[in-house]
């Protein structure tokens, strides 16, 4: 009997008016094919045959739910559901439109794919290997690691960008003529599985060359703080002859020297501040300070030396002194940090 | 017989059947079919709505009854506006019947 509700499903569900009277003409079409079937059953049919009978003779049930819409009315949600339902299985079957879809989207990431290499190639690369010439990547850092082989394959990469034009019209000629000669009725599965493989062979370059872009660069990282280091030590060393040399002019009454002084030793504490990462002790664990706290310490004892500065120009001893200690008070856990370098 | 011409006259033939007793959809195309000799063919589905319309129109009600079987059948008798309409298109078909068979009797042996 699924059949028979199956069927009271599709004539019922739409029908305009409260649920109730749904319910009632459900029952009476029930009952009305009940009837007809058992009629067709005693008359020798099985009861396959008698529902299947009962059912024809009622009328299809799109015919039939038209005229119970017609004089009911009908629901619009269940019609939208429909609608929808008949659309999916149109579509479903629609075998030309996946086959078509699938064709566009991998040859959309074909495309991508080849462009991105084409973007590494001309742009990327160049510059790491322009960076890694510099000293900027330490290779000799790259050589001791699994990924020592990336800088060689970025090479390969850029060799065969060379070939590119001859790459595509290889590919060109060779699509040209599958398409000319073969002649199978799983050509468009095979025309799919070779895109699909080309799609997959792309990719593996795409990581390959995503990875050796970032992990050499990542690996080599310490060269940057290894390069900075050094001017760190540079603009500190001018930070503290520049306050040394304010200090012993305070009792001279130098003005002047006093603010040549106490411009260099702000020039050196800014650029300290850009390389502060380079300090040793942002770097050395447990009790560090980290970059950002050391630049913190250095925008305060910079407000100093512009106090220090403005005191200077008001030929304000006293006022220079406060100045001073207060910059000795910011700039002091700095020195402390420099003076604990990693082990 | 031309399905259309039954069309039109379902409503006459309902309330006629009904005007006899009260009947459930079933026994009603059982009857159609059986009085007629099965020469109407027609969708039974189509029954219904047309007994829907004539029960918004009041021309008929229907009662649900149980039987002992436990099956419960939709019974429809004829209301008192349903037999004044019974007698109007009683006599709506057989002044079209008298009308198509003059014309038909005129035209006799020409077909």
């Amino acid at each position: 009997m699924d059949k028979l509700e199956r069927y009271l499903d599709q004539v019922c569900r739409s029908i305009g008016g409260p649920r109730s009277l749904r319910q009632h003409i459900r029952q009476e079409l029930r009952e009305h094919l009940r009837d007809a079937a058992a009629e067709h059953r005693a008359a020798g049919m099985s009861e396959e045959e008698a529902l299947d009978r009962a059912l024809g003779d009622f009328g299809g049930p799109e015919q039939v739910r038209a005229e119970l819409e017609a004089t009911h009315g009908h629901r619009l949600l269940p019609v939208v559901i429909d609608k929808a339902m008949q659309w999916r299985e149109k579509t479903m079957k629609a075998k030309w439109l996946w086959m078509s879809w699938a064709h566009v989207v991998l040859t959309m990431v074909i495309g991508l794919e080849v462009l991105f290499l084409t973007f590494a190639n001309v742009f990327l690369v160049p510059r790491f290997q322009r960076l890694t010439h510099d000293g900027m990547i330490d290779s000799g850092a790259l050589r001791e690691t699994d990924v020592h082989w990336m800088p060689s394959f970025l090479q390969g990469l850029r060799l065969t960008g060379g070939y590119t034009t001859w790459l595509l019209l290889g590919a060109a000629a060779m699509w040209g003529l599958f398409e000319w000669r073969v002649h199978s009725e799983n050509k468009s599965f095979m025309r799919l599985s070779a895109l699909g493989t080309a799609a997959v062979g792309l990719m593996v370059a795409v990581a390959l060359t995503a990875a050796s872009l970032t992990l050499p660069f990542l690996i080599a990282m310490p060269a940057f703080a290894r390069i900075s280091a050094p001017i760190a030590t540079e603009q500190m060393a001018s930070i503290d002859t520049s306050v040394s040399a304010i200090e012993r002019a305070i009792p001279n009454k130098d003005w002047e020297a006093m603010q040549e002084n106490a411009n260099r030793a702000s020039r050196a504490a800014d650029n300290l501040a850009r390389v502060a990462f380079a300090i040793p002790a942002a770097t050395a664990r447990p009790a560090r300070l980290t970059a950002d706290e050391l630049r913190a310490r250095l925008d305060a004892a910079n407000e100093s030396l512009r106090d220090a500065r403005q005191a200077i120009q008001a030929k304000d001893a006293g006022r220079l002194e406060a100045a001073l200690r207060e910059f000795r008070q910011s700039y002091g856990p700095v020195l402390e940090a420099a003076k604990k370098p990693e082990k | 017989m031309d399905s259309e011409l039954l069309k039109g006259t379902l409503a006459l033939l309902i309330l006629s059947l009904l005007s006899r007793k009260a009947m459930y959809g079933y026994e009603i195309a059982a009857t159609v079919h059986r009085d007629t000799d099965g020469a109407f063919t027609w969708r039974e589905g189509s029954l219904y709505p047309n007994l829907h319309k004539m029960e918004a129109d009041g021309l008929i009600v229907g009662e649900w009854e149980e039987k002992e079987t436990g099956r419960k059948r939709r019974y429809y008798h004829i209301t008192k506006k349903g037999r004044e309409a019974l007698r109007e298109k009683v006599q709506s078909w057989t002044e079209l019947c008298r009308a198509v068979n003059r014309i038909l009797e005129k035209s006799d042996g020409q077909a």
